[in-house]
């Protein structure tokens, strides 16, 4: 009981902190806004934006206010969902009504391959056990090859994708463009599965993934209180696996801002109607409440993410509890 | 005397580090009688926690025991622990060991897992990294209990677990067995570990240094306990300590050991004598605890 | 370290040292992209007269590779150090002091942490004149708190180790003991690790930006990324234009992580 008043407490700190943490975010991501050169409304917007536009945005932004002012305008209105209305990508609509099911997908996309990424991670960790020298040309091997960027990783893939189509499927004539996998539907699953691949073998994360689970395990399954565990004639396993759920929830935790760096270059790389394409798109047309409002759903989905990984940690580790109590 | 429940024949271990192949244990033997205590003394490093680590198959790293005899006798059944071990190790023309890690692993996994506990099990060296720092005192008392008592219902169990974290004279065991490993300080700790261990019942304990870095009076009184609960259940041990006068104590016969070989085998009443000390290191050991050092061999 | 770690060292040293050394030439070859351009040498296969080939403007690539390295090079060295020296201090500091000093200061630092590092420079590319100058500042500040986070926990670790207190006990000044036996006697293989990570975290957002092709490096100057771009137009017997800028990044971004990683491993392996 005592426990549980405890944990409690400590999400509700911590929910307080990740509250302060998000104060803090939109107020660096505001200011950013602010110290656009210039007239701040004319280097924000695209090319010929009519008068009456501006005048809306630079209300809704509270950019015709002092600048602590404006921002607590501006704060007070996204606190309510509202972050104005999309200028060009998806001309005059809510931009929580574009972002949010577009937000939705890379999400889903980031997780899913962050997920399979660990689990083939602790599969492979577990395949070849504690290191040694005769693993290292394969280890080597691996991380030379998966801290290409993502980009790269989707080019050289989608390349001997369609070498290889060439070369065994018949098209009668008709080219596949070499740009992109495979000729089909962009709405198509195998888009994000391609995509999702990629996430995983670019930009470094699987054999950071690597490195970190199977230090973890290590870590455990060489404690001195699995030995004692073991002598005393228990089974090891479920001592184990409780003892990993803390630092694999971290490890995945801590690398989420990475994967929802890279989703935003593989999602254009594959056209997805995602976040990260969107937000290009945005901001390529200067659509910028679309990017502001995007800025602040990724940076809330990582608060929210060590926020959970928080209380999580907590509510399995006694000692956490014990440190913030 | 009876025949040894416990003899280790020519125990070679070997480790690989950055400066290359190690043997750090280098042809021990020694036997536990039935009931006995057998003191293991031995400056830092000498390779005592190894010795009693390969008894219970336990050696982290690689490649760890390389050749060697152990045998448990159990109940009159002989268990022969290091029979399958020729088969994992192969001996290049240099003398050198190679051993296949993993196949050893699952051979010892299967042979011990029968043995842990029931047979033996182990007080290690830091008591609070002994101890599941997400469970319970109580939990892992309890886990101890049922192992060796599977018909006690629930209460039974907890009710056992109390009575055991008061034998180990821990005041309010209600609040220790609630207690995490992190909550308690290391005597605490400490005899928490040893409950959990004697709980399982074992034959044969391993303490390896169960009273380094406990004061003076907890370290007394943690030596009295073992020889209480010893003596009383008749259990043997193997006990390791800088601390010539606990195991002058507590053992019957005592082995010293320097650099990874026994350097003096001789009884307790001998070293309180001093007479038959061969080895400068025991003689250094008597010394420094003020007792009697007979004449150089 | 093993046999194979230390081929790996060597290795990636040579890669670094290679890019060092292409991004010091590379300001003074003389290169006016227009000039380049000749049609009629277009997709010249690589040869004697064009060692990497041209690509479909008959614009070589060897030079444009060389002059590609400008675009990163300098910025991903300001990143760098912006983050390493800044990071560093930071560290240090918070490793050292005590109090609501270290509170804010840390308070700061995990709100720089939670700011999703690629999505906040596009924000910033959208609001200012994009440039891999600015991308490369924002990214050096962005991380600041990875930096401060590990030499922190080094610090806090050696804080209380005993020659450290030996050191101040004898006179030594604490700042002098902070920056010259803890930051730079201790810390420095960390400091490389990072470096060479934030360097390598440079190109990636260079190369990715401008293979998208709205923040980097804008077509005709050269730039790894929108040189890897021409794979959107090139038809399939003629890979080397954008196959070789694609596993120049391959190599130069694994082989500044390796490098970073291995030389600190070598480092702490002497530190100790
Ligand atoms: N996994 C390992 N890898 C390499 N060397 C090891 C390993 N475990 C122990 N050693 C070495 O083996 C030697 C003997 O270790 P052991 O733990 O048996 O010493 P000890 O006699 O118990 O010392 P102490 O009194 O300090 O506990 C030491 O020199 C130690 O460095
Ligand atoms: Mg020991």
């Amino acid at each position: 009981m005592n426990r549980l008043l405890a944990l409690v407490l400590v999400a509700g700190r911590r929910l307080a902190g990740g509250l302060l943490l998000l104060v803090g975010a939109t107020f660096l991501i505001y200011f950013t806004i602010r110290s656009a050169p210039g007239d701040a409304i004319d280097a924000i917007t695209p090319m010929g934006t009519p008068p009456e536009v501006k005048e809306k945005l630079a209300a809704d932004f509270g950019l015709d206010q002092e600048p602590l002012a404006g921002y607590v305008t501006w704060l007070g209105r996204s606190a309510h969902g509202d972050f104005g209305e999309s200028l060009v990508t998806v001309t005059g609509e809510e931009v929580m009504t574009a972002a949010l099911p577009a937000f939705r997908n890379t999400l889903l996309l980031s997780f899913a391959a962050l997920l399979v990424c660990q689990v083939l991670a602790t599969l492979l960790a577990l395949v070849l056990g504690e290191p040694s020298s005769r693993q290292q040309v394969l280890t080597g091997a691996l991380y030379f090859f998966t801290a290409a960027p993502s980009f790269v990783a989707a080019i050289f893939f989608s390349q001997a994708l369609n070498a290889g189509i060439r070369h065994f499927v018949d098209t009668n004539g008709y080219e596949p463009p070499d740009w992109y996998p495979i000729p089909i539907d962009a709405k198509s699953i195998m888009q994000y599965v391609f995509a999702g691949l990629m996430l995983i073998a670019g930009d470094g994360l699987f054999m950071d993934m690597f490195n970190t689970v199977r230090a973890e395990i290590s870590a455990v399954r060489n404690a001195q209180f699995i030995a004692a565990i073991r002598a005393k004639g228990a089974s090891t396993a479920p001592h184990t696996l409780r003892n990993l759920v803390v630092p694999f929830i971290s490890a995945f935790a801590a690398r989420l801002p990475l994967v929802l760096g890279s989703v935003v270059i593989v999602e254009y790389f594959f056209t997805l109607d995602g976040a990260g394409y969107l937000l290009l798109e945005a901001s390529k047309q200067r659509d910028f409440p679309i990017v502001v409002g995007l800025s602040v759903l990724f940076t809330l989905s990582i608060i929210v993410m060590n926020l959970v990984a928080d209380v999580v940690r907590a509510a399995i580790d006694p000692r956490e509890v014990a440190r913030n109590g | 005397m009876s025949e040894p429940m416990l003899t280790v024949r020519d125990l070679v271990i070997e480790f690989d580090t950055q400066a290359g192949r190690r043997r750090v244990v280098d042809g021990v033997s020694f036997s536990v009688q039935p009931g006995e205590v057998l003191g293991i003394l031995g400056e830092s490093g000498s390779g005592k926690t190894l010795s009693t680590l390969a008894v219970l198959g336990l050696i982290p790293g690689r490649p760890g025991v390389v050749s060697g005899e152990i045998e448990l006798t159990l109940d009159g059944v002989r268990h022969k622990l290091l029979e399958t071990l020729p088969a994992v190790v192969t001996r290049s023309a240099q003398g050198e060991y190679r051993k296949d890690d993993r196949r050893w692993g699952r051979m010892v996994n299967r042979q011990m897992r029968p043995l842990w506990g029931r047979a033996m099990t182990a007080v290690f060296q830091n008591p609070k990294q002994s101890l599941d720092p997400l469970m319970t005192i109580g939990a892992q008392l309890d886990e101890s209990v049922r192992l060796a008592h599977p018909e006690l219902a629930r209460p039974d169990v907890r009710a056992r677990s109390l009575d055991w974290l008061s034998r180990v004279k821990l005041h309010n065991p209600p609040r220790v067995h609630a207690s995490y490993a992190h909550e308690l300080s290391g005597g605490m700790c400490q005899r928490a570990m040893i409950a959990i261990a004697l709980a399982r019942e074992p034959r044969l304990l391993v303490a390896d240094e169960p009273t380094t870095g406990l004061d003076t009076t907890v370290r007394q009184e943690i030596v009295e306990l073992f020889h209480e609960l010893l003596a009383a259940e008749r259990r043997a041990m193997m006990y390791i300590s800088h601390d010539i006068r606990e195991v002058l104590f507590l053992a019957r016969e005592v082995i010293v050991m320097r650099a990874g070989k026994i350097v003096e085998v001789a009884t307790a009443d001998d070293l309180r004598t001093g007479t038959g000390v061969r080895h400068p290191y025991t003689r250094t050991l008597l010394q420094a605890a003020d007792l009697p050092v007979g004449e150089a061999a | 370290m093993g046999k194979f770690a230390r081929l790996g060292f060597w290795l990636s040293g040579l890669i670094v040292l290679a890019v060092i050394a292409l991004g010091c030439i590379a300001p003074l070859v003389p290169y006016e992209p227009a000039d380049a351009v000749s049609y009629d040498d277009a997709l010249v296969s690589p040869s004697l007269a064009h060692l990497m080939g041209t690509d479909e403007q008959g614009r070589d690539i060897a030079i444009r590779l060389v002059k590609g390295t400008e675009a990163f090079f300098l910025p991903g060295l300001m990143a760098a150090a912006i983050s390493i020296v800044l990071g560093g201090l930071t560290g240090a500091l918070t490793g050292y002091a005590t109090g609501f000093f270290r509170t804010a200061v840390l308070g700061a630092l995990q709100l720089l942490d939670t700011l999703p590092r690629l999505v906040f420079i596009i924000l910033v590319c959208t609001i200012r004149d994009p440039s891999v100058m600015l991308i490369a500042f924002v990214a050096g500040i962005l991380f600041i708190p990875t930096v401060a986070t590990v030499i922190r926990r080094k610090v806090e670790s050696l804080a209380s180790e005993d020659y450290i207190l030996a050191h101040i006990a004898h006179g030594f000044s604490p700042v002098r003991v902070l920056l010259h036996h803890i930051l730079w006697l201790q810390c420095w293989p960390i400091l490389v690790r990072q470096a060479a990570f934030v360097f390598g975290y440079v190109l990636f957002v260079e190369t990715g930006l401008s293979y998208l092709g709205d923040y980097g490096v804008q077509e005709p100057t050269p730039s790894w990324g929108n040189m890897v771009a021409q794979v959107r137009s090139l038809p399939s017997d003629a890979p080397w234009p954008w196959l070789i800028p694609a596993a120049a990044i391959v190599l130069t971004i694994s082989g500044f992580l390796a490098f970073g990683n291995l030389a600190a491993r070598r480092g702490e392996e002497a530190v100790r």
